[in-house]
């Protein structure tokens, strides 16, 4: 069977998706699961090691004529778009239903269909033109789903954000296909290495490609847009969109020739997204923030494996070795964060569903109220933070295990991956500090304001498909070796040298140490469950510090958690702080406020940009609608040519 | 060779007659001095192509007896028109007084002369007060342009301007056919027509010709 009638009904669900989506509410959400569930099963039968679908037609758009092409890089990305889009769509049937939000509802319904559409029309597409167009489509229908709630004006300073950061990799885009297009002669897309000059072509596709997928410094549209969507839409951004910059970067970098300067580059780049990402997710107060800057960092992690097989590849592709397994780790990445990421956000957008907030100081205890929740962010805390026997272990540690070969086989490459993994190492420990900031913080600790005593946990349409991602996660790490294949042909069509690699052999290992880690863990938990049963549950105040009667406000603040490890970025992260100390016997106030701003936005690009605004409005000035004036301009500007048309004629 | 000093030395006098009206159109402190000076030289610039003709061609007669009625006559009598039915009041309104706009055109003027030398021109036309003149005129429009405020001292500008254009336009006289002449005399005319109708617009719109009052159009 081939993938193209499962395509072709995909399709058609989600352009009826886009028609009825707005007034039919069950029968849209049927549709666009069956969808979902069409373009999973189109990836798989690729990533089995099907044929490589293609399909022409003559039909013509934009004077191109239509070409898709379904290979095994593309359909790994498919995948995630079906899972990721299938679980958000049934996650807003609840999350943001039409009996709470009866206007945006119907609108986020048609953008989701019309994203999705776009997103499987870009990984499909063999023409850089189409390619393009499906860019700034699924760019727009993304701005209209972050500002679903556009009535807040925070969310549309985000989403005015988001547009313009997008506009402004789509210019490095436009430059890069129309670039491509010229030099080749065409608009066809394909293998191109053997055209050397088009080498420098990748600096553009990497500005581009990397602000969509939001490596820093470029990531400044990226906390906001996402801390500030409905959580849905949060996790289909982090999830899936700001995987396709991903995409378009392997894409790209497997077709085209690349630099080793531009491999050391990624590399590079990579190792400070992840190190920087981490930091501020560290720092922030904001869970939602928390989770997009925890993006951030692992788009490095996803860099780092990408920028190290750029570098085995310029190195000689047959002998290093090393290089596949940092690509495979880095491929195997995207699908594993897309999973536990949107599994996190669904749980967020569930505590912010129940308690308004996203400040974790407002919060605490919720695991009471809400079990499922708090078990299932808990485990997806656990996979993104990198622990064994979860999916984020499996495929970090083949990123690992790429850099340390890389270290054993002494190349120069070996002088770049031992710092390498020295950051990877800290990032994880401070991606494991950093979620158990997170849950202890929301959940742990006794509830610190009215909504969160309130609280209550989510229904079934929420919980299903948090369940459907956690059970993703447990799977890639319990079983890494069934995934491995469908990777490896990724692999082997980024690279043709590397395809049909077996196995490293300690991934079958890894399996069985995941999954003996996994029973003991389980029989653990069941053993202490026995026992407290046994030995009857007393409740009592934990240690109260002394105080005779101690309130929900004396526990740790999310602040007050970070301090000493922000305290280690502070040069990057540059908090504001605003202390107002007690003094007297009796004193009356204390205050302390501290804030993490955003320090490329506020301390780079809007110093910047305020220079820029300055300037412009001072040459506006000239312009003042006096007829007299802009005739003495064109004559300051004749009798200034004419000076220089004199000074250069002479001899 | 005497026939052409001589006419050579007329056209000189009379390019050297544009020049002073250029001065006088700069003095004047009336609208109806202004127009009548703006004729004077569209007249003065008509009789030219027939003096550098050594013998008669029809085709330089019809341009320059059209160059003739259009600037010396119809141009002026639409400008008075205009001025007549929107009841403008005759003063100039200078945004740059007389006795600048002077020293601006003189010293325009000499730096015409001084710049007519340095360019290399061919030696049948370095005698000849035909290029400095052309651009004293255009020099002169510009201080026009930007030194007078009402529409119609505006139009005078142009018109100035255009007179160091066609004075420009002389040296090429066997070499420009005459379907452009009459296209850039008919160019100045619709300018003239439109520009009449924009006139009485502005005045009704605005209750003033005073075209600094034209920037609240501005975006």
């Amino acid at each position: 069977m081939t993938p193209g009638p499962l395509l072709l009904l995909a399709a058609t669900t989600l352009v009826a998706g886009i028609v009825i989506g707005p007034r039919a509410r069950s029968a849209w959400l049927a549709n666009t699961l069956a969808g979902a569930l069409a373009l999973v099963a189109a990836a798989i039968l690729i990533l089995l090691g099907g044929p490589v679908w293609e399909w022409r037609s003559v039909f013509l758009i934009g004077g191109e004529p239509l070409h898709f092409r379904l290979d095994s890089l593309s359909a790994l990305f498919l995948a995630l778009v079906g899972v990721v889009g299938g679980a958000s769509t049934a996650y807003a049937h609840e999350y943001w239903s039409d009996r709470d939000r009866p206007h945006s509802a119907p609108q986020g319904r048609r953008w989701s269909s019309a994203m999705l559409l776009s997103m499987v029309t870009l990984l499909l597409s063999a023409n850089g033109l189409h390619f393009f167009i499906a860019w700034e489509l699924f760019a727009l229908s993304a701005y209209f789903l972050i500002t679903l709630d556009r009535g807040r004006r925070e969310v549309r300073a985000a989403g005015w954000l988001y547009l313009a950061a997008s506009h402004a990799g789509t210019v490095c885009l436009f430059a890069f296909f129309a670039a491509l297009a010229s030099r080749t002669g065409s608009w066809e897309l394909g293998p191109m290495r053997e055209h050397a000059e088009l080498a420098p072509l990748f600096w553009l596709a990497l500005a581009g490609f990397g602000l969509k997928a939001g490596m820093f410094p470029l990531h400044i549209w990226l906390p906001s847009a996402h801390a500030n969507a409905p959580s849905h839409v949060s996790a289909l951004m982090s999830g899936v969109a700001i995987k396709m910059g991903i995409y378009g970067l392997v894409r790209f970098s497997g077709w085209l020739p690349v630099s080793a300067a531009a491999g050391w580059t990624v590399a590079g780049i990579g190792a400070v997204t992840a190190l920087l990402g981490i930091a501020f997710a560290f720092a922030q107060n904001d869970f939602k923030r928390l989770l997009a800057y925890c993006s951030v960092e692992n788009i490095g992690i996803i860099l780092v494996g990408l920028g190290f097989a750029l570098v085995a590849e310029s190195q000689g592709a047959s002998l290093s070795v090393w290089g596949r397994l940092a690509l495979a780790g880095a491929l195997l990445h995207v699908w594993n964060h897309g999973l536990f990421k949107s599994l996190l956000f669904f749980g967020a957008g569930s505590v912010l569903h129940t308690t308004g907030t996203r400040e974790m100081s407002r919060l605490g205890g919720l695991w009471r109220a809400m079990p499922w929740t708090a078990g299932l962010f808990a485990l997806g805390a656990l996979a993104i933070s990198g622990l064994p026997p979860l999916n984020g272990f499996v495929s970090e540690w083949l990123v690992y295990l790429g850099l340390l070969d890389a270290v054993t086989n002494h190349g120069s490459a070996a002088w770049a991956a031992m710092p390498a993994i020295i950051v990877l190492g800290t990032t994880g420990a401070l991606a494991l500090a950093s979620f158990v900031k997170a849950g202890s913080m929301i959940f742990l600790g006794s509830p610190r304001t009215k909504p969160a005593r309130l609280a209550h946990e989510c229904g079934p349409w929420m919980r299903a498909p948090m369940l459907a991602l956690a059970l993703g996660c447990v799977a890639i790490g319990l079983a890494p070796a069934i995934f491995w294949p469908t990777v490896a042909r990724a692999v082997g069509v980024w690279q043709p040298a590397w395809t049909g690699i077996d196995a490293p052999a300690p991934l079958f290992a890894l399996g069985w140490v995941q999954l003996s880690l996994a029973a003991l863990a389980c029989a653990a938990v069941a053993a202490l469950w026995w026992q407290a049963r046994a030995n009857g549950l007393r409740r009592a105040l934990t240690w109260d510090c002394g105080y005779a009667v101690p309130t929900a406000h004396m526990q740790y603040t999310a602040g007050s958690f970070a301090g000493i490890g922000a305290g280690w970025f502070a040069w990057i992260l540059q908090p504001e702080r605003r202390l107002h100390r007690p003094r007297g016997l009796f004193p009356t106030d204390a205050i302390r406020l501290e804030r993490i701003p955003e320090t490329v936005l506020e301390r780079v690009i809007g110093p910047v940009a305020s220079v820029i605004m300055r300037v412009s409005t001072a040459v506006r000035r000239l312009q003042h609608g006096h007829l007299h004036y802009y005739i003495a301009y064109l004559l300051m500007g004749l009798s200034a040519l004419g000076t220089f048309v004199a000074l250069g004629s002479k001899p | 060779m005497e026939r052409r000093c001589r006419v050579s030395g007329t056209l000189n006098l009379l390019i050297g007659l544009a020049m002073g009206l250029n001065l006088l159109a700069l003095a004047s402190s009336r609208l109806p001095t202004l127009i009548g000076a703006v004729a004077v030289q569209g007249v003065v610039l008509g009789v030219m192509p027939l003096l550098m003709e050594h013998q008669f061609d029809w085709i330089v007669a019809l341009v320059a007896l059209g160059t003739m009625a259009v600037k010396g006559f119809v141009i002026p009598g639409l400008l008075r028109r205009a001025m007549r039915t929107a009841s403008v009041d005759r003063e100039v309104e200078p945004s740059i007084g007389f006795v600048a706009s002077l020293l601006l055109g003189s010293g325009g003027t000499i730096a015409a002369v001084a710049l007519s030398r340095a360019l290399p021109l061919l030696p049948e036309h370095a005698g000849s007060l035909l290029v400095p003149g052309s651009i004293a005129s255009v020099l002169t429009g510009f201080v026009l342009l930007i030194g007078r405020s009402k529409a119609i001292s505006q139009v005078c500008g142009y018109l100035v301007l255009e007179n160091g254009i066609y004075l420009f336009g002389l040296l090429l006289i066997h070499a420009t056919p005459l379907l452009v002449e009459a296209g850039i005399l008919l160019d100045v005319t619709v300018g003239i027509f439109v520009t009449g109708i924009i006139v009485d617009r502005i005045q009704r719109a605005f209750d003033s010709l005073d075209t600094r009052k034209l920037n609240v159009l501005r975006e």
